[in-house]
Formats: structure tokens, C-alpha cells, sequence
């Protein structure tokens, strides 16, 4: 529905569902920290500024749907193949052995930690440099929107402060010698 | 729960962000929006592998993927609505202006 509907704004708003039956997995997943960063995250913050640029390109409906059935038969092959292939890895799947890593979810909260505490404790101790890399992403990914949607407006009349300081009595006033008796 | 339903769900969904890159060739943002579902089969594959291995590092390194997926969202719009400020479609056959 995400990529069928024809009004750009109905696929937007079937995104943010399925969006959230997405966190609903999560949930029972025993993922409650991200099922509620993804709601937060896509419904609150990603889906608006896709709402918000649907509406404000205001795109020919029409002419946007031109040219679905040129791919569409080689989208179609490329994803049967795809799929035929993961059926085939998934029907004879070995059985995944149990875990041995580090970090081991059951004991965490055996310890009468929370989700969200055991997230954090990891987080911020094994994962730190790869938490401060996203941090710095999202900071280069917010001055690049910000560069790139920023125009610059002539219209307006605006104070130079420098040129205000650099004028002296000199360039402001010019003295004519007027001879009298002339 | 069993892990082959996840795998099955997200390879589901992976293909239908698939084809919603190659059926939209006229709309832009339904292409970042394909983008934005495939990222979220991944999530469910994390997520579902972390469940199943009793492991955290999954959810950790999912949430990892959420910000990349909110940059790219943010980048892109932007990128986007400077092209139509440019060329007023959001059509991709017609990005073709940097070609030499």
C-alpha cells in the first residue's frame, strides 16, 4: 500500500502504520526501549517531515503515476528471484545455535534491570565510540539539510555593522572650497 | 516465538521496499519512503535475531540503524526540495542534468 496508492499523502500515512505495527513486534519482542524510539522517532519526527514535504511540493498526482508499467514487470522479475531465493535459504535453515556473546539479555533483567537500563548500560560503555560517531552523523546530517534548504534573500534592507565602523567624518563629508566674490 | 516468521516478515517487506523503488520511477519520495521500509526489514531482522540469540547487541546496533535512517531522511528531503525548486518535477527520469 506503501508503494501502490496513487495520493503520495495515503502512502505516507500507510507507512506510519505499518510503522507501527512494526513497534507492536518490537514489543513482544521483548524490545520495548526501540519499539517506543521507533514510534517517536518515524511517527513523530520522520513522518511529519515527509507530510510536510508532500504538501508543500503540491506534485501533479497524475502525472506522477506515468510509467508504472514500464518497470513494473522488471521490478517483479528481480523480486521473485530474490524471494525464491531466501525460501529456498529459509527451507532448509540451520538451527541457530544459543547464544554465547557478551551481552546476555536474560541475565540483565534477572538483575532487576529494565530494558531501557540495559540498553543505556551498554550503550554507553561498550558501544560509546560508535554512540558518539551516530551523534556526530546526525549533527553533519542536520547542517547539510540546513545548508542546502537555506536561501539566501536579497530583499530585504540589512545592516553592515563593519561598514557602519569603517565610515569616518572623511567619506561621509565633502567639503567644497567655495571662493566668494565670484 | 520462532525466528523463521521474522526472517519471513522482513523479506517480505525488504521486497516490497524493492519494488517500490522500481514501479515509482516518477516520485521521489515514494522512493525514500521504499528506502525507509527497507531499513525497517532490517530492524525487524535485528530484532528478531536478538530475540531469538538472548542477545542485546542486536537492539543496540538497531537503534544504530534508526539514526542512519533519520539522517538519510533528512538529507534527502532536503536535496529534494531544492530539485524541485530548480526543476519543479520529482521525476527521476529526468535527473539527468549532471550528465557531462
Amino acid at each position: 500500500m506503501v508503494i501502490l496508492s496513487r495520493n503520495t499523502v495515503y502512502s505516507v500515512l500507510y507507512l506510519i502504520l505499518s510503522f507501527f505495527n512494526a513497534a507492536i513486534i518490537f514489543l513482544m519482542s521483548n524490545a520495548e526501549f526501540l519499539a517506543m524510539t521507533l514510534i517517536i522517532v518515524y511517527v513523530g519526527a520522520v513522518a511529519v517531515l515527509f507530510l510536510f514535504v508532500v504538501m508543500m511540493l503540491n506534485i501533479n498526482v497524475v502525472q506522477a503515476k506515468e510509467g508504472m508499467l514500464r518497470y513494473l514487470p522488471f521490478g517483479l522479475v528481480l523480486i521473485s528471484i530474490l524471494l525464491i531465493e531466501l525460501s529456498l535459504i529459509f527451507s532448509d535453515l540451520p538451527v541457530f545455535p544459543e547464544s554465547n556473546t557478551k551481552i546476555n539479555i536474560s541475565e540483565l533483567l534477572n538483575n532487576g534491570n529494565s530494558n531501557t537500563k540495559a540498553i543505556g548500560l551498554h550503550l554507553y560503555t561498550d558501544y560509546f565510540i560508535i554512540f558518539q560517531i551516530s551523534g556526530f552523523v546526525l549533527l553533519v546530517a542536520m547542517l547539510g539539510a540546513i545548508v542546502l534548504a537555506y536561501q539566501k534573500n536579497e530583499n530585504y534592507i540589512k545592516q553592515d555593522v563593519s561598514r557602519q565602523l569603517d565610515s569616518d567624518r572623511k567619506k561621509a563629508i565633502k567639503l567644497n572650497d567655495i571662493k566668494p566674490n565670484r | 516465538m520462532n525466528i523463521l516468521f521474522y526472517l519471513i516478515l522482513s523479506s517480505i517487506i525488504f521486497s516490497i521496499g524493492l519494488l517500490g523503488i522500481f514501479i515509482n520511477r516518477k516520485n521521489i519520495i515514494t522512493i525514500l519512503m521504499s528506502i525507509e521500509l527497507m531499513l525497517l526489514a532490517v530492524n525487524i531482522n535485528f530484532i528478531g535475531f536478538s530475540n531469538h540469540l538472548n542477545d542485546l547487541s542486536g537492539q543496540i546496533f538497531a537503534l544504530f540503524i534508526l539514526v542512519v535512517a533519520a539522517a538519510e531522511a533528512a538529507v534527502g528531503l532536503a536535496i529534494l526540495t531544492i530539485f524541485f525548486k530548480r526543476s519543479g518535477s520529482i521525476s527521476v527520469d529526468e535527473i539527468n542534468k549532471m550528465r557531462g
